[in-house]
């Protein structure tokens, strides 16, 4: 099986099993939806001692980790995003990003890929308020290869982290060879009609769309940002440069994610149009992916229908 | 810096009152603070920096030290005293307590302030911490302590209890808790709030070992440490009987105590004087100058 074959939780759990083999300081936590991140049983059954579920308490989860990092540990401590981040707001602003312990956090399920789990699981707004807490980093790969070096990476840095962890099989967008640089967003397709900026799951939706537009003759410079925060200015504002219009889309509310960092950047250096794709400050619903992503409004078809709008108003 | 260790009663109780002196000249200076959650803490943070712990001044970060956690991180002022004390920073870094600038917030924090292990001050997170700490420690198979105070206002937090759970299911027998139980919490007495009663039902049942002690009798803090050293196999709680801003009369026991506002100089002079009156050795004067470290 190729890598790109396997499930992202199954790479994310193979990455950190070659982790916790290379470094005794790596250690791995749960609060019960280990099964779900897919360390369940595997990271548990190879380092009993180095992996902790903590049960159903997410605050101490985040607690005890900062503790672990406070002491030179490197913990990566996963649960559904929501749980992840807004259900242990101030622990982490204050034990993790504020006290400066270099914490791992992994949010799992973002967005609409919770699916059946519907709306009081369905996190729309991790991106915003991860982006708004002072020394957090935020990031959301997109493919297998990505997943990898984003781990390895948050592994080896000294910061806070957040990153959204999609569960399921999705197309290869690199290969074995690509690095992680968070100041350095991917421009997957060149174009001079409109600049489209995606993270995690929207780059997915993103491709298709990209390939219908050309075969309309629209040429989409698409962006990826594998990381929110800190965010590739440069790389934005020439593009902008020349396409002067913009499509944002994101899994997550429209308000303060990935449309929001555009926004900001745009605002202060080079004022442009922005339309911006995402849950329309609403929350989620059950449902399956396809449905949940048009009924939201950030499916392949609404982010081609953006693109051929904003071009024609540009 | 080698500790001296400090034994007799005469020498704790001295330094006690240059504490309770300091710790409300540092608050007045500031224009307020809060005195009475320090006070209730003064004898059991002396006994733990100046007759248990095993720390490196000139080396904070020492590895194999004996941790510290003050999770109710709003007494920060008693422990810079004894951080000072113990040779940490010098003595007169106490008089920037809250100024602009300064290494010592009125909550602690372990960026800015040597010797601080833990950040703290929103309430109910640092036990969460100390289990880290503990767990880390346990990893690396260092034979020190972990010691936590939580507030009893603290422990009205899930959090606490999601922590206690964890400690006792892990066997953390390195982490020795304190609860500092002086009865009081900002709105009223914790009986009228919400009340903890049965508080040592309660973490016995949890699975902790359970001990109470007289916060202010040096041999009960010290022996019951030594007794919650070594017990096996389990945390251990010492339900601390403490009296709020213990030493000054003009708000010992006082639900008004937890935070002091000191609006002009009558009123500095008023709550001075009431540390002072306190002491049976008559007035008692902290010399700034003498104090003074290069």
């Amino acid at each position: 099986m190729t890598l790109h074959e396997k499930e992202l939780r199954a790479v994310y759990t193979d990455t950190l099993i070659e982790l916790m083999t290379e470094n005794s300081k790596v250690v791995c936590l749960e609060a019960d939806l280990g099964k779900s991140s897919g360390t369940v049983p595997r990271v548990w059954e190879a380092f009993p001692d180095r992996f902790f579920d903590v049960g159903v308490a997410e605050a101490n989860m985040i607690g005890i980790s900062a503790g672990l990092a406070n002491e030179g540990m490197i913990p990566f401590c996963a649960t559904f995003t929501p749980f992840a981040t807004r259900r242990a707001y101030d622990q982490i602003t204050i034990s993790i990003a504020y006290a400066e312990n270099p914490v791992k956090i992994v949010g799992t399920a973002p967005g609409i890929t919770t699916a059946k789990n519907g709306a009081t699981h369905m996190c729309f707004q991790d991106l915003a308020i991860m982006r708004a807490m002072p020394n957090m980093r935020v990031y959301c790969p997109a493919d297998v290869y990505e997943l990898r070096a984003v781990v390895r990476y948050m592994a080896a840095s000294k910061k806070p982290e957040y990153m959204q962890l999609i569960r399921e099989v999705h197309a290869p967008i690199f290969d074995e060879d690509y690095e992680f640089d968070p100041l350095k967003a991917r421009v997957l397709d060149e174009g001079s009609d409109v600049t489209l900026v995606t993270t995690g799951l929207t780059t997915q939706f993103a491709r298709k769309a990209v390939a219908e537009l050309k075969q309309e003759g629209i040429l989409a410079e698409h962006i990826h940002y594998p990381s929110v925060k800190p965010f590739d200015v440069e790389t934005l504002l020439s593009s902008v440069k020349k396409t002067n219009a913009v499509v944002t889309a994101e899994n997550q509310n429209v308000i303060g994610g990935l449309g929001g960092a555009v926004c900001e950047v745009l605002a202060e250096n080079y004022p442009a149009k922005v339309k911006r794709l995402g849950a329309q400050d609403r929350f989620g619903e059950v449902g399956d992916v396809p449905y949940l992503s048009a009924t939201l409004g950030f499916s392949a078809n609404d982010i081609a229908a953006a693109c051929r709008e904003m071009k024609a108003t540009a | 810096m080698e500790m001296e260790r400090i034994d007799s009663q005469e020498a704790l109780d001295q330094l006690a009152r240059e504490f309770r002196y300091i710790i409300t000249d540092i608050m007045c200076r500031a224009g307020g603070g809060h005195i009475g959650g320090s006070l209730s803490l003064v004898e059991i943070i002396i006994t733990l920096y100046f007759r248990i712990m095993n720390l490196k001044p000139d080396e904070p970060r020492w590895q194999d030290r004996d941790r510290f956690i003050l999770s109710k991180g709003h007494a920060g002022p008693t422990l810079y005293t004894a951080l000072a004390y113990r040779g940490f920073f010098p003595k007169d870094v106490l008089l920037t307590l809250n100024a602009n600038g300064t290494q010592l917030p009125s909550h602690v924090d372990q960026v800015i302030t040597p010797g601080v292990d833990q950040t703290a001050g929103s309430l109910g997170q640092g036990l969460s911490c100390a289990n880290g700490i503990a767990l880390a420690c346990k990893l690396a198979k260092r034979s020190n302590t972990v010691f936590c105070v939580v507030g009893d206002g603290e422990s009205q937090e899930g959090q606490i209890w999601e922590a206690a759970m964890f400690a006792a299911h892990h066997k953390l027998d390195n982490l020795v808790v304190i609860t500092d139980y002086n009865k009081m919490q900002i709105d009223a007495e914790v009986e009228k709030i919400v009340s903890l009663e049965p508080v040592v039902d309660k973490w016995r049942s949890f699975g902790w070992e359970v001990f109470e002690m007289d916060g202010h009798d040096w041999d009960d803090i010290y022996n019951t440490l030594n007794k919650a050293m070594a017990v096996k196999d389990k945390p251990a709680m010492i339900v601390a009987h403490t009296v709020k801003a213990k030493g000054n009369v003009c708000y010992e026991n006082r639900i008004e105590c937890h935070f002091i506002s000191i609006p002009d100089e009558n009123e500095r002079q008023r709550v001075i004087g009431g540390v002072c009156a306190a002491g049976e050795e008559g007035p008692f004067e902290f010399n700034w100058t003498e104090g003074k470290q290069e």
